[in-house]
């Protein structure tokens, strides 16, 4: 019971955040709202018995993601005095669009059925450092390289022109 | 009598909370006079004996003082921005475990979830420092932002430095690691593991030498310099909750937490933990008022040029040793 409750508030606090992050036309509320459907993603991960999620849901995208946004918005907007509004275009075609997708992903939903939730056994946390320093180990170091990759273009991008 | 989990968690919430905010009352007295008796002052003396009653003086100024909203504030956001930067400095304390078996709830995370949280107060902070529509407040959530970003890193680093030797993010599991030897005293990987601790944390809290970012002789009060009355008092409230929660999880992470001569019982090793706690506040407090400020592109380059790499290296080298000592029998 207080669990479909939560999913609830979580998923009202999700979907209203998340339309609010594209509608509205202020670039910094915008930046809020997406903090805020972050938080409660991370609240829909502790809803299906995941703290782990929850907090690195917290760390990285709530605490991280939102902080450089709002370094970038800073940086442009009201220091160097430009006034970025945003427009939503397509806000017709978008919707439709987003409409056949969430068509197309609860028909699968529907289609496959219920499921049972697997029922997690031991230490989940152990559990998961196991698989990430064992049978995921590579692809966990091929992540590295991308991320490394990243930062080299971002140098390339960001240095001093000559 | 046994009460259901749920009443359970909520009353000893309840009662955390209320403590929190109680210490954090007097926490500011200790500070002034700790900071007078370090320049040959008295601090607050005339309100109650010895200045005992003047933090709650002070609480009832702040509660009854006119509440200024400025003219050309972004409104909404101005007016939640006390409340998301205290609701985070709040919930650390919820996987704090006080003593053996008292706290909130002791996660199986709860390393990870203090690290989460406190990283959320940022949010609050940059909302007030635009909604207030002043130049200062602005500049002042600009630093804050840069320094944040910086000295996140060194701090999560030199905090997982007690969890890799632990084997464990579960605070009480990480004390009871150090029941031979505190992690603070743990040769070399320890000893510089809880300096660079003890640095990324005045960082983090944004004290002096790091308080770029409420230099009062250029900023005035920093990001908080358009609030007034009980919004001011609700940011002064979370950042000196953070503060707190921070060198709680300093004593709990490099100082062996409850851990002292006859810790079994609850009291003396709630005792002990708060004794530590202070001591780490006290220690943040003393750097406070013993060094000036530095400037903005030396703590740039303090966090990326020497605290990042040296935490690093300081994580991996714990990493090796525990992988040389043989893991943790799992």
């Amino acid at each position: 019971m207080t669990e479909i409750v939560g999913f609830c508030v979580a998923a009202v606090v999700l979907v209203g955040a998340s339309l609010a992050v594209v509608l509205t036309p202020n670039l910094f509320h915008a930046v809020l709202w997406l903090a805020a459907a972050l938080v409660a993603t991370g609240g829909i991960f502790l809803l299906l018995d995941s703290p782990f999620l929850f907090a690195v849901q917290l760390l990285l995208y709530a605490g991280g993601v939102v902080t450089i946004v709002v370094f970038a918005i800073m940086l442009t907007e009201r220091l160097v005095g430009a006034s970025i509004r945003q427009t939503s275009r397509f806000v017709f075609s978008g919707a439709v669009l987003a409409a056949a997708v969430f068509a197309a992903i609860m028909g699968f939903v529907l289609q496959g059925g219920a499921v049972a939730r697997p029922i997690a056994g031991g230490d989940q946390l152990r559990e998961l450092g196991r698989a990430l320093a064992g049978p995921f180990g590579v692809p966990l170091q091929l992540l590295g390289v991308l991320l490394v990759i990243a930062l080299l273009g971002a140098l390339y991008f960001a240095r001093a022109e000559d | 009598m046994t009460l259901p989990p749920l009443a359970y968690h909520a009353l000893v919430g309840f009662v955390v909370l209320n403590v929190v905010i109680g210490m954090v009352t007097y926490v500011t007295l200790l500070e002034r006079k700790f900071a007078a008796r370090m320049q040959s002052r008295i601090g607050p003396y005339y309100v109650g004996p010895h200045g005992l009653l003047q933090p709650i003086a002070d609480a009832i100024k702040l509660m009854i003082k006119e509440d200024v909203v400025p003219t050309a504030a972004d409104r909404w956001v101005y007016n939640l921005a006390p409340i998301v930067f205290l609701v985070p400095c709040v919930l650390i304390f919820a996987t704090l475990p006080f003593a053996p078996g008292l706290g909130v709830a002791d996660l199986n995370i709860g390393v990870l979830f203090f690290l989460a949280v406190s990283s959320l107060e940022i949010v609050g902070l940059f909302m007030g420092g635009w909604g207030s529509n002043n130049k200062y407040a602005l500049l002042s959530a600009m630093r804050a932002v840069n320094q944040i970003i910086s000295y996140d890193l060194p701090f999560v680093f030199a905090a997982l430095v007690p969890v890799v030797l632990a084997g464990s993010l579960q605070m009480s599991v990480i004390v009871e690691a150090q029941r031979g030897l505190w992690f603070g005293a743990y040769p070399v990987i320890g000893w510089l593991s809880f300096i660079a601790f003890l640095v990324a944390t005045l960082a983090a809290e944004n004290r002096v030498p790091f308080d770029i970012l409420e230099a009062e002789s250029e900023l005035v009060a920093g990001f908080r310099v358009e609030y007034s009355g009980m919004k001011f008092a609700l940011i002064q409230l979370g950042e000196y909750a953070h503060m707190i929660g921070t060198s709680f999880l300093g004593a709990l992470l490099f100082l062996g937490g409850w851990l002292g001569p006859g810790s079994d019982y609850v009291l003396i090793g709630a005792f002990w933990f708060l004794l530590k706690a202070m001591l780490v506040f006290l220690v943040i407090t003393w750097v406070r008022w013993s060094f000036v400020r530095i400037r903005v592109d030396q703590i740039l380059a303090i966090s990326w040029k020497l605290l990042l790499p040296a935490s690093l290296v300081l994580l991996l080298a714990a990493a090796f040793w525990v992988a040389v000592r043989g893991g943790h029998g799992a």
